[in-house]
């Protein structure tokens, strides 16, 4: 058992050794794993990025509530009265003065420019007040100051501010006939509210003729994720047609948009990892066959047919792997925290970042280690078969 | 003929490499055509929209309303042949994740105005006496299952009737097709007046109009008469020609282009460096017989076109099969019952590959034609 591991061994040895003999072709097969690998990750990376942005939003202690049947915020509305009801449900935490903890917001969609672009895109402005920011949590101005209740004043997400243009802090911005002022730029910790315009919830009432309707209601939870007590009062009470989720439910949801991109991301590497595949395997089945003297030679002496097998199989996989890691890297350092916009379910844009975890990372050299270990197969299969006799008759 | 025979033979004399490069060819203007179609179904809408067509939203925002008084203040200008307005419904069939493209619109001037969108005269009469009717594109109705006829529930994401339900009764009048194979058919459309009498909020509001002009030309001079018209009301208008709202709504996405472009890259370059290496390798092999072949008299050109020609082939041969495979791939997609638009591989994919190909086949085949054609009779028989 231990003659033939170190037989395999040396072949090994011997084989990774005269790489550099076949150098071209064994880049070659190298380049094609590398090229597979760095695209399947850069999508892997963007829907990852995009799940995190949004799954990071949504907090399991916020129940959402939105007209029932609407399925995003933009569609929903919630009457005043109906805001009053919900509002003494049981499960609702308190605030300091003994009120419930909840927030009427509004969620409208204005026009913005994106940077890359130039082109008119949809933003979200919502409508809000100071218990909306208390309910949020890493809510905190970067820059500038909070907007005066009852002013045309507005802040900016830092996502907005750095990927489109016409909403610098101090900028004027018009929607109908009302100007409004940028006055501060605040961050939620790279959440998707940092996609969005925050105004005085009564002023973009009055702006979106929207009387004293609202699209959402936040509401803080006594117990987090526990959101039975609403659940009950809502199918209780014929007055009320909404839906309530907590808000990592929903934007769990929001989060599957970009789930196609994964997809997509899959098939496409897969079917050009078909193509490196061909190409792995004309590298190693020609990588035997210039080898086919030397072979048959170590056979002649009395090595096993199962180290030349081994030998070829450990050539490819430790191509395939270079090939994998050189991938991984070039994605890494090219797309890694990269930031981007794209329609979000709601309609509206999104900013997100790429995101290379280390689980993806696995996908990348699981998938290398496939082509190396198919492409290596067969060319393996090929060499524990090579006679003894090519050994003394100097080529194939 | 005799030049035809040997560079075949030299193609096929090893078989399993023949059939890997081509292989790998095939994958990659497999991958060419597929997303290059998808690519041009993308673009369609850009390029499909009319030139004479203009599209006037809310200033703030496409997806805040207009009053429909408007639409007739609109009709008051010059250099306009006719108005027409249509409304986002959220609608969806059954399953709240079957949403489609549905519009309350005026069916007489919307007719006019999307002159696309054909009907038979019989099914467009029908369509224009039915106050529940719906028309829908060949696409979504194949989707569905819908045929004329049918009597179908549809909800709204956004919208409840006056009882508080949020679903309508409709009647299939009507399965449009389009003018040209690209034209968009998983649209469905209904009369607006069905809807605002129904609706429950915001009535006599309207998404935007589209208005056809009487001549491209004059697109300025009407959008700037519109967009004047209606300055300083607080719902203010932007009008923009069609194919530039279009091309700005595909952006929302984002550079989906930029995407689909570097993947067909990183294709191409995986198998130019795979092809590329396995003609420079099976020329090598080859040395002393081309020395033969220049020893036999071969003139050191026609060895030179004889390895370019046989890159050639092995390039065509690969990109044609991938291209080949392209149809069918198309076929399935356009088949399958998914929300997709209409793709077709179109004569200008096809000039494009082949364009590609010869090039490829060039540039993988020059470099050992070169060695070829500079190979000295005697160091290539002696190199043994």
């Amino acid at each position: 058992m231990s003659r033939m591991l170190s037989q395999i061994w040396t072949v090994i040895v011997m084989n990774v050794r005269s790489l550099p003999q076949r150098l071209w072709m064994s880049l070659a097969a190298i380049f094609a794993v590398a090229v597979v690998v760095a695209v399947l990750l850069s999508f892997l990376a963007m829907s990852n990025g995009f799940d995190i942005t949004l799954s990071g939003t949504g907090s399991d202690d916020v129940a959402i509530v939105t007209r029932s049947g609407s399925q995003s915020e933009l569609n929903s509305v919630i009457g005043r009265d109906s805001v009053n009801i919900v509002s003494t449900a049981p499960g609702i935490a308190a605030m300091e003065n003994g009120q419930p903890f909840y927030s009427a917001e509004l969620y409208v969609v204005v026009d913005g420019r994106k940077k890359s672009s130039g082109t008119e895109v949809n933003i979200p402005m919502r409508g809000i007040s100071a218990t909306g920011f208390d309910l949020r949590k890493n809510v905190s101005i970067a820059e500038g100051r909070m907007f005066v209740p009852g002013t045309s004043e507005l802040i900016v997400g830092q996502g907005v501010l750095n990927q489109f243009d016409g909403f610098e802090l101090g900028q004027e911005v018009k929607f109908g006939k009302t100007r409004w002022t940028v006055v501060g730029v605040f961050s939620t910790g790279g959440s998707a509210f940092e996609s969005e315009l925050w105004a005085d919830a009564r002023m973009v009432q009055d702006l979106f003729n929207r009387g004293n309707s609202f699209q959402t209601i936040r509401i803080k939870l006594a117990e987090p994720g526990n959101i039975a007590g609403i659940e009950a009062m809502i199918e209780s009470d014929p007055r009320l047609i909404l839906d309530v989720d907590t808000e990592s439910g929903y934007f769990a949801t929001q989060g599957k948009a970009l789930q196609g991109i994964v997809i997509f991301g899959w098939i496409i590497s897969i079917v050009m990892g078909l193509g490196a595949l061909a190409g792995a395997l004309n590298t190693m089945y020609t990588s035997v066959a210039s080898r086919a003297a030397e072979i048959a030679t170590l056979r002649a002496i009395g090595f096993s047919n199962t180290s030349a097998f081994f030998g070829t199989l450990v050539e490819s996989i430790v191509l395939s792997l270079i090939g994998g890691v050189i991938g991984a890297l070039v994605s890494y350092s090219f797309m890694d925290g990269l930031t981007t916009a794209t329609m979000g379910a709601s309609f509206t844009q999104v900013v997100f970042t790429f995101e290379l975890s280390p689980q993806l990372f696995q996908n990348g050299i699981l998938m290398a280690l496939a082509i190396g270990l198919i492409g290596g197969f067969f060319p393996a299969w090929r060499a524990a078969r090579v006679p003894v006799i090519v050994a003394f008759r100097g080529s194939m | 003929m005799k030049d035809f025979y040997l560079i075949f033979k030299n193609l096929t004399r090893k078989p399993l490499r023949l059939f890997l490069t081509m292989f790998a060819t095939f994958v990659a203007f497999l991958i060419y055509g597929t997303l290059t179609s998808f690519q041009v179904a993308i673009d369609s809408g850009v390029d499909l929209a009319a030139d004479d067509r203009l599209i006037a939203v809310n200033k703030i925002n496409f997806t805040q309303p207009l009053p429909i008084s408007y639409v007739n203040r609109v009709k008051g200008l010059d250099n306009i042949t006719d108005v027409t307005h249509l409304n986002w419904f959220g609608g969806y069939y059954q399953d709240p994740q079957n949403f489609m493209a549905m519009f309350a619109v005026d069916e007489q001037t919307f007719l006019t105005v999307y002159n696309e969108i054909v009907l038979s005269p019989d099914e467009r009469q029908a369509w224009l006496n039915s106050r529940q009717g719906l028309i829908a594109g060949e696409s979504i109705a194949k989707q569905h299952g819908w045929s004329v006829g049918d009597r179908i529930p549809i909800s709204s994401n956004i919208f409840s009737k006056v009882d508080g339900s949020s679903s309508w009764e409709f009647d299939v009048i009507g399965i449009y097709t389009g003018t040209d194979a690209q034209t968009d058919t998983t649209s469905v459309y209904f009369h607006y007046d069905y809807f605002n009498e129904t609706q429950s909020f915001g009535r006599d509001f309207i998404g935007f109009m589209g208005v056809r002009t009487t001549d491209p030309k004059l697109n300025e001079a009407v959008i700037k008469s519109i967009d004047d018209l209606f300055a300083n009301t607080p719902y203010e208008t932007e009008t923009v020609p069609e194919k530039v709202f279009n091309k700005a709504f595909i952006e929302q996405i984002g550079n989906l282009s930029l995407i689909l472009g570097s993947v067909v890259f990183a294709a191409f370059f995986i198998i130019l460096v795979i092809v590329g290496n396995s003609m420079v390798l099976s020329i090598r092999e080859r040395t002393a017989e081309i020395g033969v072949l220049k020893t036999l008299g071969f003139k050191s050109r026609r060895i030179f076109f004889m390895v370019l020609a046989e890159s050639l082939l092995l390039a065509l041969a690969g990109g044609m099969l991938g291209l080949l495979a392209t149809n069918l791939t198309v076929a399935a997609f356009n088949q399958a019952p998914i929300q997709l638009p209409v793709l077709v591989v179109t004569n200008g994919i096809v000039g494009e590959a082949t364009l590609i190909m010869v090039a490829l086949g060039l540039v993988t085949g020059i470099l050992p034609a070169i060695n070829a054609l500079r190979l000295n009779i005697i160091t290539a028989l002696s190199r043994q």
